[in-house]
């Protein structure tokens, strides 16, 4: 099958348990509503192509805080098209490139591992965690 | 003659520490030298194959010999002549400016002949270092220290051995200043700058990573005992922590709750790009063992394997972003004093690297 996308959706406060574990598998074959609904329905997303390193980075350093994201990746074949809906979505202050790996926190979009590290070190990263619902404590 | 050159071949480094003193004698020998009609001897002793300097030098060796006599012999009638007066003093006008002009183009290419001489010292150094720590091996080639046939990374070595300096420079003032009394606007901007050029140096090595990521990495830009600390590419934003906790005065139980949440971040984002590295390191040498055993050709293993090291260049730009980011966040808790208080001991603390290295070095080298 060309072109799957697959969305390990680990951590989702709406789903039961068992469909939280189970890796999603959805087309985006001409539906941009598919990407939409997932970066919507999961409080915190990291999107950003297979395997990719800085990806891993991303979800790790989220895990140490606590908030166990769902991940997005992205096949290469893919990619253009999955990054021309994502850019149709949540962007703060209107449209704009959308560079992976990419975060989106309550449905719209965050920044990327530069953003995120920033305001991780400068303590602003938890509280917009705990606002989104992504952290309890 | 002798004595001039001789401020030419100084003893190692001189020209780095004392510019200015150096920049005087220089300009005593320059006088000297055209007074002779000797200047090209100290050139060609530190830059033989400059050219353009040496098409001056045989301007001034005529100018000076032919010139100078023909002027003297008509010094008894000019005095009675003003037009002739006149046309003297234009003369010697003239030939001021020239000489300005000459030593001003001469000191230029001291200048130049300076830094080069610097790079080739620091080149000279690191090839000892890495026959001392690689021996002759067969691989030197292959670890890809290249960065004799690398411009950015030659530049990049300068542009460092010139950072390091102004560090130098900046500790002295910061220490100086510290000791005595000086306002807090003044030691804002002391500080302001010295948090600036740690910035400049994130900047020079994201250049340098573009040019020659393993370069970086290897950290064979800087000494041996710094190396030893060596966390992708530079330090560990955690070990600054731990180095300038102990030099604060007093903190308050704000700042030692806001001190104590900034150690933990960097912590826990140390172990997010440690753990990120790690998962590179898997997929390469995934990506370099995949295909068949015994197939012949490599090219499609080391495309791939091509494809995952560009992430590379990210990691030592995301851990230097962290390095950023952690100072900046540093200087938001503390006060200015603190923060004087705290770039003199990180500033110190790496200074004493730098001597630990060199006295190891000579140490390890006596028995032979």
């Amino acid at each position: 099958m060309q072109g799957t996308i697959s969305c390990a959706r680990n951590y989702n406060m709406t789903t039961t348990v068992g469909e939280s574990l189970r890796p999603l598998s959805l087309k985006t074959q001409g539906n941009g509503e598919r990407v939409r609904m997932v970066v919507e329905e999961n409080a915190v997303i990291v999107i950003g192509r297979r395997g990719c390193c800085m990806c891993h980075v991303v979800r790790r350093l989220l895990l140490g805080l606590g908030v166990n994201p769902a991940v997005l990746e992205i096949d290469e074949e893919r990619e253009d098209e999955v990054l021309s809906e994502l850019e149709n979505i949540g962007v703060q202050g209107g449209g704009g490139t959308v560079k992976l790996p990419a975060v989106y926190v309550g449905g719209r979009l965050f920044g990327g591992l530069d953003r995120v590290m920033a305001t991780h070190i400068s303590g602003e990263l938890v509280p917009i965690l705990k606002e989104v619902g992504a952290l309890w404590l | 003659m002798n004595s001039t050159s001789t401020h030419f071949v100084p003893p190692r480094r001189v020209g780095i520490y004392e510019p200015v003193h150096q920049f005087g004698m220089w300009g005593e020998s320059f006088k000297s030298n055209i007074s002779n009609g000797t200047m090209n001897t100290p050139n060609h002793i530190i830059i033989p194959n400059n050219q353009k300097l040496d098409n001056n030098v045989s301007e001034d060796t005529s100018h000076g010999t032919a010139g100078t006599p023909h002027m003297f012999d008509q010094e008894a009638s000019t005095s009675r002549h003003p037009d002739k007066i006149q046309r003297r003093l234009a003369q010697n006008r003239e030939a001021a400016r020239k000489s300005r002009l000459r030593k001003k183009a001469y000191v230029q290419q001291l200048e130049t002949s300076r830094l080069k001489l610097i790079q080739l010292e620091q080149e000279l150094d690191r090839a000892r270092q890495q026959g001392f720590y690689v021996g002759n091996g067969i691989d030197t080639n292959s670890l890809g220290f290249s960065e004799t046939m690398n411009p950015g990374i030659a530049a990049f070595e300068m542009e460092y051995g010139h950072w390091v300096e102004e560090q130098n420079r900046q500790i002295c003032e910061l220490r100086t200043v510290l000791h005595g009394h000086i306002n807090d606007i003044e030691l804002r901007s002391l500080v302001e700058n010295a948090m600036k050029h740690y910035f400049e140096l994130f900047r020079m090595k994201s250049s340098a990573a573009k040019a020659d990521v393993f370069f970086v990495m290897s950290g064979m830009w800087r000494t041996s005992a710094e190396r030893f600390f060596l966390w992708i590419g530079g330090f560990r934003p955690s070990d600054l922590l731990k180095v300038l906790l102990p030099h604060f005065d007093v903190l308050t139980d704000q700042q030692l709750l806001d001190v104590c949440n900034l150690k933990q971040s960097c912590q826990q984002a140390e172990d997010a790009l440690t753990q990120g590295m790690e998962k590179l390191q898997h997929t390469l040498a995934d990506c370099v063992a995949a295909g068949q055993l015994g197939e012949g050709s490599y090219i499609p293993q080391v495309n791939s394997a091509m494809d995952r090291l560009e992430a590379l260049v990210s990691f030592v730009n995301q851990a230097d972003h962290l390095r950023h980011e952690t100072l900046q966040q540093m200087y938001r808790i503390l006060t200015t004093r603190q923060a004087a208080r705290g770039l003199l001991a990180l500033g110190e603390y790496f200074q004493r690297l730098r001597a630990l290295s060199s006295s190891w070095a000579t140490r390890h080298r006596e028995p032979t």
